[in-house]
């Protein structure tokens, strides 16, 4: 795999829109070519190399071609939007729109990122060590589906609307969330090792959702069905006592979406 | 001479029924509520703001209009990616020029729906809305519902002009024909004034929500929400069957709703309850909103540029993302170098980090009185008060246009409104630019 | 003592803020006031002032406290203003919006001197750190 190593270096004072920085832009192009990729910062676009200094070339292809970005990025967006192959590991955070739209291929990236990781993403893997924010893998405003196939793991903590609308795909959590995880989803899986704070599933029409920690807040909309031990969804498994539900019965002629909890971390319930 | 039937410029309730009368060094009004008089009064007023100043090394001087729109000019040009907060106390005519000056520069188009009830316009491109004119609402609704909203407070003349006194068509009764519910997690003078009060929990709106619509669905909410909302089951029931036997409800929502943990998924489920509720009776749902012309910008924005606010111009088409474009989160993430103001407060409506932010960057505001955004900006413009002294068209709380006329002029040689004050900037900034 | 903040708007804020006196004493008296109810105003061992600090402690404001029946124990109401913004958290679920309705704060007796609204933007805003 042929190598180009993008480290920062520029003034990031506002935020760079990155959706150049991807292995299918990058392939085909020596190191010079790559610095001369356009991006936005502000109304202006000015070259890559303004902002990292470049060393090595693509690959023919964008599978063969891996980029690693040597530090921190929490203020460039979009890094890797609609990727198609290859491999891109961030040695930092990023900002916004980490993965959105992307359809093949790897992200890694070793820090944080900031909200919208792999919006709408279609396929791939996204994995995030450290935490993340608002909207992993979800709808774009408006849109009725957000991600419909891939992977995305996070092994730290999200906060609100993980898997917004998402219709397939698989998203795993480490740690644990805020609200709405999972609102409106009508497909795919969401699993949550850690806890959740409330609204888990909201307005879910399909799809299923399992919760290892506790829930603080239970959406009210949900009707206990049974109780299923050792859960497997092909690789990913979930081992212990899980209560299922069925809902969201807030939605109407609905309650086709699963709602799996732990049983030791929710007694109450 | 009496001025009859001035459009008040205060709240989204544009009252259309005030009358006043200029006096030498005073003005007399009547019909306005508290707030509404208190800005009638600034036509007399001895604070305000008469002429354009500016700040030069830490201290503030007047200087004449030329100059400070100059400097002005020059602050916006020479910013990278400026942000226009586009207040709703003028005219929809003004927002208009403010907008294509962001498109122009590049920068950022906003106003005070970001901060107020911009979830509530989320939440309807979620769902969709079933919305009814103030009109119908006072001539039909016998079930008026308050949701985290003081009505009483913040928009004074609502209960006796819409909601639940005046005498409608089908309401003949005013009051003793309607029945008033408020959900409010504080005892405001609205809940106490009401037949029903849901007193929840802070941040329990959409579990409140879910529960009703589970109800109406014909299932059993899990019992847990008792404890979450500390509303009772029975309650909840007793308030879906009230609605039900009601001929038309109207639900007014406030920023209790839009503002609290949940934001627009509060209000989007609140417009699906609403929707399901069609299948029973007549509802519909409406925000009270704030400012006088705070819908306007969402709906002038809407159609110029296809979305209600939070519009960045920064890529030459504009794009929109709550969270990203929107003024609190710019400034919080210092995305943004310089800012213009105009006719809002912003400073002191807008949390510390990004007030401080906002007091650090180059600021340019319009305002009619000294405040917060006064005090920390480098170019002040003095304000023409919309509906006074200049006509034009501000957006009623639900959403129909209301064209104001005046009853006496602007106080400035230079200027006749905010609109051409902004006119006269947008040429000096294309100058500048253009050089 | 933790409690939940919420803000919003009282007609007599809405009558000093339209009438353009927010740096009126009045305004001051009508809005540096934070409003809670007996039980937890005697927890905090009836104050003549109380601090309201951010949950990340980085904000604090001074203001004046107030008894009513309107408020629950463990609840906090300060009119929408500049000192109940300078402890509202910035944070906007994505929305645009802070949370003006339900921010975490600390409250505790103060000695500290309540400012006035162009005391706070002189001192906290451009005053620097």
């Amino acid at each position: 795999m042929a190598e180009v190593i993008l480290k920062p270096t520029g003034n990031f004072n506002l935020t760079v829109e990155g959706e150049v920085i991807t292995p299918d832009n990058f392939a085909g192009k020596n190191a010079q070519e790559i610095g001369q990729l356009l991006v936005w910062q502000g109304p202006q676009e000015y070259p890559l190399s303004n902002y990292f200094e470049v060393k090595g070339d693509g690959a023919a292809s964008a599978e063969k071609t891996s980029i690693i970005i040597d530090g921190d990025v929490t203020r460039v967006k979009r890094i890797g939007e609609g990727m198609t192959a290859g491999r891109i590991l961030v040695k930092g955070s990023t900002g916004m729109h980490v993965g959105a739209d992307m359809k093949g291929g790897e992200i890694i990236v070793e820090g944080d990122t900031d909200s919208w990781p792999g919006m709408e993403m279609k396929g791939g893997l996204l994995h995030i060590k450290g935490n993340t924010k608002d909207h992993v893998g979800s709808a774009y405003r408006g849109s009725w589906n957000g991600m419909t196939g891939g992977r995305i793991v996070i092994d730290g903590d999200a906060i609100n609307q993980v898997g917004g609308g998402i219709s397939g795909g698989e998203i795993i959590i480490g740690g644990n969330v805020k609200h709405f995880c999972g609102i409106r989803i009508n497909g795919g899986l969401i699993v949550v090792k850690g806890n959740a704070t409330r609204a888990v599933g909201a307005e879910m029409t399909g799809g299923t959702i399992v919760v290892g920690g506790t829930i603080e807040r239970f959406t009210p909309g949900f009707e206990l069905a049974e109780v299923e031990s050792d859960l497997k969804f092909n690789d990913i498994e979930c081992f212990g006592e899980y209560k299922k539900f069925t809902g969201d019965y807030a939605i109407p002629q609905k309650g086709k979406g699963t709602l799996y909890v732990s049983c030791t971390n929710n007694e109450c319930l | 001479m009496v001025y009859k039937n001035i459009i008040c410029p205060v709240c989204g309730g544009s009252c259309d029924d005030i009358q006043v009368e200029l006096k030498e060094g005073s003005i007399d009004v009547q019909n306005a509520c508290k707030m509404g008089n208190a800005k009638f009064q600034e036509i007399v007023s001895h604070h305000r703001i008469l002429k354009p100043t500016i700040r030069e090394n830490g201290k503030v001087k007047d200087v004449s209009w030329e100059e400070s729109l100059d400097r002005a000019a020059e602050i916006l040009v020479n910013a990278k990616r400026p942000l226009f907060f586009l207040g709703s106390e003028t005219s929809c005519e003004a927002q208009e020029v403010g907008m294509h000056i962001a498109e122009y520069l590049g920068g950022v188009a906003d106003s005070n729906a970001t901060i107020c009830h911009g979830p509530t316009v989320m939440g309807i491109q979620e769902s969709g809305m079933v919305g009814a004119t103030a009109g119908q609402a006072k001539n039909r609704a016998d079930m008026i519902v308050y949701w985290g909203v003081n009505a009483l407070e913040s928009m004074p003349r609502h209960m006796s002009k819409y909601g639940v006194f005046p005498r409608g068509y089908w309401t003949k009764r005013g009051r003793f024909d309607r029945k008033l519910v408020t959900v409010d997690p504080r005892v405001t003078p609205t809940a106490t004034a009401s037949d029903l009060h849901m007193q929840l929990n802070p941040n329990t709106d959409y579990e409140l929500l879910s529960a009703l619509f589970t109800i109406l669905n014909g299932k059993e909410p899990h019992p847990s929400v008792e404890d979450i909302t500390g509303i009772p089951l029975s309650v909840m029931k007793q308030t879906v069957e009230m609605m039900k036997e009601s001929n038309f409800v109207a639900i007014y929502v406030g920023l209790g709703v839009s503002s609290s943990y949940g934001k627009h998924r509060n209000i989007e489920i609140a417009l699906n309850f609403v929707k399901e509720m069609n299948n029973y009776t007549k509802c519909n749902i409406g925000a009270l909103r704030g400012h006088c012309n705070v819908a306007g910008f969402n709906q002038l924005a809407s159609y110029l540029y296809g979305y209600p606010f939070g519009v960045d111009f920064m890529k030459g088409y504009p794009r929109y993302n709550p969270g990203e474009t929107t003024t609190v989160d710019l400034l919080r993430e210092k995305d943004v170098d310089a800012a213009f103001v105009m006719s809002a407060d912003l400073v002191n409506h807008i949390p510390a980090d990004c007030a401080k932010y906002l007091a650090e960057i180059p600021m340019v505001c319009v305002d009619i009185a000294p405040c917060p955004t006064t005090t920390a900006s480098d170019v002040v413009l003095p304000g023409v008060i919309d509906a006074m002294e200049c006509d034009g068209t501000f957006y009623r709380l639900d959403n129909v246009p209301i064209h104001f006329e005046p009853f006496t002029d602007s106080p400035f040689s230079e200027t006749k409104s905010n609109e051409e004050t902004l006119k006269m900037l947008f040429e000096k900034i294309k100058a500048k630019k253009e050089a | 003592m933790q409690a939940l903040l919420n803000t919003g708007s009282t007609i007599n804020e809405g009558k000093l803020a339209k009438g353009g006196n927010k740096y009126s004493e009045e305004y001051t008296k009508e809005c540096a006031v934070c409003w809670m109810c007996a039980e937890d105003y005697a927890i905090l061992g009836c104050p003549e002032k109380v601090a309201v600090i951010s949950r990340d402690g980085k904000h604090m404001v001074a203001v004046y406290p107030k008894v009513t029946e309107a408020m629950m124990s463990g609840h906090v109401f300060i009119p929408r203003s500049i000192w109940a913004n300078v402890v509202v958290e910035p944070d906007t679920f994505s929305t645009g919006s802070p949370r003006y309705k339900g921010s975490p704060v600390t409250v505790e007796p103060t000695n500290e001197e309540v400012l006035s609204a162009e005391e706070i933007v002189l001192k906290l805003y451009m005053g620097g750190e």
